[in-house]
């Protein structure tokens, strides 16, 4: 019998002397959280995106209730629960962050850039980018994904060697700029739902370089800057819109219309 | 003294725990893909296991063997090793938030790491007095986190070379596992006795 009852007790004690230590412990070594920090969390997102430079919600939100000076507002939560957060940090009515997308200024399909070597190495873009090869011109879109890649929303695509940003998905976060070695993106505001005009070329070139290596390039016509009060303008051989100024729709859609190569595309 | 040297360097290179006794590889295999998180579970995992392997060997001494229930002790190993990682994870948090968000992932991962537990049954079945018993837990973690790092390292540099279809993958991690504890044989000449 005490075969039975020794090395019970023996187990139970050790155990029920590792319990209450681990009970006295968490009573005495309770981390206090700040009760602001957790109402923050719950208000923000929590996609860890990074985007606000910190690296997660969590942390964005223990510096901003330390120092709520540094609160400029979390681009993807948008103007609402930004408003919201700034409330829970006592500041009223002194952030106004708007909705922000991004661009790829590049939309050239497998059949449109030209590509007169084969690149065999490492799957990226930023090694791709080193080489050379892949496509012939200098400037385009290399198709290997390394923006898809550091999307924290899934709003980037490929398709047909051409990447399409889904403005419902993009929270404006800009980590695609970063990551893409050609500079290829642009972040621009969005607003009521107007639809948004890309030139998409980012080719320096001129002319007829840029028609040796894109059928879908901007060949630096300025077509499109000569209408009435044209948005458009001409600078380094390519036309570019100023996003920061509301541009009149009927002008950029007649801008649009007058693009030989049509690399000038309207998403919504 | 001697004796103490003799343990450590033995742990650290020649029965290293990983590569000649394979314990511990699902850690081994899991974190070993960034030198910079392979450094936080190494040192998480010393911690512990020093810890660990001279709790244990008090618990073991101390109690278990006054009432000769040598049976017990995968159970009550199991129990030290648990309740010391949350402990250890209480007070990191409370003392070191920037250590706590670095080592925070690992820390509960190290209650499942066989190396710990096997480090504790050795210490056992080699009768290590106190002191050696602790540096052997010491030498141990030490020998795990020193793997880690190389692996760490050639799985990094791994990442840019071409390397042939079939060998993608897990393949390749486990000849790479293989040939380290091939050359870490080459270190049993180390100590003639």
């Amino acid at each position: 019998m005490s075969k039975i009852i020794i090395p019970t007790i023996v187990l139970g004690l050790t155990g029920l002397a590792f319990s209450i230590l681990l009970a006295l412990l968490s009573k005495k070594l309770k981390v206090k959280e700040n009760p602001q920090v957790t109402k923050i969390l719950e208000l923000l997102p929590g996609l860890n995106c990074g985007a606000c430079g910190f690296s997660g919600c969590r942390a964005y939100a223990e510096t901003i209730t330390k120092e709520c000076s540094t609160f400029s507002g979390c681009l993807p939560a948008g103007e609402e629960v930004n408003k919201k957060i700034a409330e829970a940090l006592g500041l009223t009515g002194c952030v106004s962050s708007s909705a922000q997308v991004v661009i790829c200024h590049c939309s050239a399909k497998s059949k449109e850039k030209k590509s007169s070597s084969k690149y065999i190495g490492p799957n990226d873009c930023r090694s791709a980018n080193i080489s050379g090869g892949v496509i012939d011109c200098a400037y385009g879109c290399l198709a290997l994904g390394d923006c898809i890649n550091v999307c924290p929303t899934n709003a980037l695509e490929l398709k047909d060697q051409a990447i399409q940003v889904d403005f419902k998905k993009c929270i404006g976060c800009g980590k695609c700029l970063k990551a893409c070695p050609r500079n290829l993106f642009e972040l621009v505001p969005i607003k009521n739902n107007l639809p948004v005009y890309n030139i998409a070329c980012a080719n320096k070139e001129t002319a007829l370089a840029v028609k040796k290596v894109c059928s879908k390039g901007c060949i630096s016509c300025s077509l499109c800057t000569k209408i009435e009060n044209s948005p458009y303008q001409m600078k380094d051989n390519l036309s570019t819109l100023n996003y920061n100024k509301p541009n009149d729709p009927t002008s950029l859609e007649q801008g649009k219309s007058k693009c030989p190569t049509k690399c000038i595309i309207k998403i919504s | 003294m001697q004796d103490l040297i003799i343990i450590f360097v033995s742990t650290l290179l020649i029965n290293n725990l990983v590569l000649s006794y394979f314990l511990g590889i699902c850690p081994f295999l899991g974190v070993s893909g960034k030198i910079e998180s392979a450094f936080g579970m190494g040192m998480a995992v010393t911690f512990v296991m020093t810890l660990a392997t001279s709790i244990s060997w008090l618990i073991y001494n101390l109690i278990l063997v006054k009432f000769g229930l040598f049976y017990l002790e995968y159970v009550v190993f199991i129990l030290v090793i648990a309740s010391l990682v949350q402990i250890v994870e209480m007070f990191i948090r409370k003392y070191s938030s920037s250590l706590y968000q670095s080592l925070g992932i690992y820390l509960p991962l190290i209650t499942t790491n066989c190396a710990i537990l096997g480090s504790a049954l050795f210490m056992v079945t080699r009768n290590y007095k106190f002191l050696e018993a602790v540096v052997f837990g010491f030498s141990g973690g030490l020998g795990f986190s020193l793997v880690l790092l190389i692996m760490a390292g050639i799985r990094e540099e791994l990442q840019y070379v071409n390397i042939p279809k079939v060998f993608r993958g897990a393949s390749l991690t486990l000849i790479t596992a293989g040939l380290l504890a091939l050359i870490f044989m080459g270190f049993s000449g180390l100590i003639s006795s």
